[in-house]
């Protein structure tokens, strides 16, 4: 599916288009497709959610499905977690690659297709109720090979999305000796880079343990090391669905608030950061898990709070970027900045939510990282409030307002209706804030999570009374949370046949306050910190891996035995 | 805006948002030990 030159030069002829490389048209072409499959997915996804809020909340008996309520619940995690977010990533980064550096890559469509077919190999026995195993990948739950191979062919095709990005950066790099690489690329194939390393552990798991099963090849399954390699994706992957987030915060964001990056430097130590740090910490999702010992345990624990100084340094670079903008506009004292800044702005208005949102979600995922206090809310509606806040809300609401940003220029066409925009950020905003709240409440109340309550209902009526307000008021935040995220397909889906042109279509990323001339290899590389992750892992996960083929039986392992 | 006041401003630290961190970090903190507080009153679980 290759870009003509001809087809280059008829995009470029649009009023007010400025002129597009044959390169660039093909990033736009690929990274469309790629990203309205994305959006394809959250509208099929959020309608699962709300009726997922629904039926477990015991206020409709006629759509009580328990069947129904799992196959509903695992499409919905696989299609937020798994293809919105590969999807974006992929088509963004694409977008990213041609107009950063004007490089095309070597397996934009393949990666597209491998990974298109292995969405539809595993949604059809997701849909059929063949695979009501959630996203996790958890054993003994087991679900029809055909899911199994799918997935693996999603994560397979992004894996050429991984190697493009790379061969993309060391071609610049090579052809530009010495100078810095633009920011915006350098965060994403530092993105790219993580999603590889990440996904090493659900690829492992796939190939060498669930397929097996599955295909009936080997009769049973070792629970502990497929739950070990699944840590390994489990949370890192919660940062390849922030990176491009971050990106929109870093490279959009500054430049839409009129005014300039505070610091460039700063945005790639975060990024390197958030690599190191984000990949070999996965036990405090084992925190319970009998098959590893305490002292990994916490080794890792530490190693997960080590992710608040990344995440501290983007709130403050972001934050510092909006206020330098807020000044520019005539913003005065210590908080006038606030309020200069153009809040109708979708991008600035998302990026201030997305960052409110953020400072709770950080704060519970400090919580639950803390070994002892996990332990209160293991397996409890918490951690499901905690990630739909960090991903739904922190993260999903930066992929919309970066939407809302390069549809214009990838089309050609304008937004459709900035007012309808900022609505949709607002309704969004407030109903993840009345869906998540509730639902973290409900965690320390005692609601186990992963249950479909249809029947436990009866069973325990004190504890639906208790639960009640909180699942009515589920019901309304994830109502909401619909209807925002409709209001923005209808906006997407008209300004992508807008017949107004688009005032700028330009692609412009944020310039930093002082633009690095030089900076240090480690800044401007990828080496070093591949070969840092190469030693990182080896030492959280070598030995909790390894202990599987030497150690028989599944009881507590001693600390350093 | 002068050229004079915008670079004084790029150059200038951006104060506000150092207030918000440095509020924000201590009730990060105080929360985070507060929920201890809150949840180890009641004993081990049992």
């Amino acid at each position: 599916m290759s870009i003509t030159a001809e087809h280059a030069a008829s995009l470029a002829s649009k009023p007010s288009r400025p002129a597009v490389t044959a390169v660039q048209a093909y990033g736009n072409k690929l990274g469309l497709w790629n990203m309205w499959v994305a959006f394809a997915a959250l509208a099929v996804g959020l309608p699962m959610g709300l009726f997922q809020a629904a039926e477990r909340s015991g206020f409709f008996p006629g759509i009580e499905n328990t069947a129904v309520y799992f196959a509903s619940t695992s499409t919905h995690g696989v299609l937020m977690a798994f293809v919105l977010t590969t999807f974006f990533a992929m088509g963004w980064g694409y977008h990213t690659m041609a107009h950063s550096v004007n490089k095309k890559p070597f397996f934009g469509w393949t990666s597209f297709w491998v990974a298109l077919i292995g969405t539809v190999m595993a949604a059809i026995p997701l849909l059929t109720g063949y695979a009501s195993v959630l996203y996790t990948f958890y054993p003994p739950e087991m679900a029809h090979p055909s899911f199994y191979l799918g997935a693996t062919l999603l994560v397979v095709g992004s894996w050429f999305w991984v190697a493009d990005m790379i061969i993309a950066f060391v071609q610049w790099k090579k052809e530009n000796p010495g100078k810095p690489i633009p920011a915006v690329m350098f965060m994403f194939t530092m993105t790219a880079l993580l999603w590889g390393w990440t996904s090493l552990g659900v690829g492992s798991e796939s190939l060498f343990q669930l397929l097996p099963v599955a295909f009936g090849l080997t009769p049973t399954i070792d629970v502990g090391l497929a739950r070990t390699l699944f840590s390994w994706t489990l949370h890192s992957i919660v940062y390849f669905w922030l990176m491009p987030a971050y990106i929109a915060m870093y490279v959009i964001l500054p430049r839409e608030a009129g005014g300039k990056l505070f610091s460039d430097e700063f945005a790639r130590i975060a990024f390197v950061l958030l690599f190191i740090f984000s990949v070999p910490i996965g036990f405090h999702h084992l925190y319970l898990d009998p098959q590893q010992a305490a002292g990994w345990k916490l080794l890792h624990m530490f190693g997960t709070f080590m992710v608040a100084v990344p995440t501290f340094l983007t709130g403050f670079t972001v934050l510092a970027s909006m206020e330098i903008a807020g000044r520019l506009r005539g913003g005065k004292g210590l908080f006038g900045w606030i309020g200069a800044l153009d809040w109708n702005n979708p991008i600035v208005l998302a990026g201030g939510l997305s960052l409110l949102m953020l400072t709770v979600g950080g704060w519970g995922g400090v919580l639950n990282a803390s070994y002892t206090w996990d332990v209160m809310v293991h397996n409890t509606q918490w951690i499901t409030g905690h990630f739909h806040l960090i991903f739904g809300g922190t993260t999903v609401i930066m992929y919309l307002a970066a939407a809302y940003w390069l549809w214009p220029k990838i089309t050609g066409n304008a937004l459709y209706s900035r007012a309808l925009a900022v609505w949709q950020m607002w309704l969004y905003f407030i109903g993840m804030v009345v869906l998540t709240g509730p639902w973290h409440v409900l965690g320390l109340i005692g609601q186990p999570r992963r249950v479909s309550f249809t029947d436990q209902y009866a069973a325990f009526p004190e504890y639906a009374q208790m639960w009640g307000i909180y699942e009515a008021l589920m019901i309304v935040g994830a109502l909401l949370v619909v209807v925002s995220g409709f209001m923005f397909i209808y906006n997407l889906f008209m300004t992508h046949f807008n017949k107004v042109p688009a005032a700028d279509t330009k692609v412009e990323y944020a310039v930093a306050i002082h633009e690095p001339m030089r900076l240090p290899n480690v800044l401007n590389s990828l080496a070093f910190w591949n070969w840092a992750m190469v030693a990182y892992m080896l030492l959280s996960y070598g030995y909790p891996i390894l202990q599987f083929f030497f150690m028989a039986g599944d009881k507590t392992i001693p600390w350093g035995v | 805006m002068t050229p004079e006041e915008e670079k004084k401003i790029l150059a200038s630290s951006p104060m506000g948002t150092w207030v918000i961190l440095a509020v924000y970090g201590v009730l990060f903190t105080l929360a985070w030990l507060g929920m201890y507080a809150l949840f180890l009153s009641h004993g081990p679980v049992s």
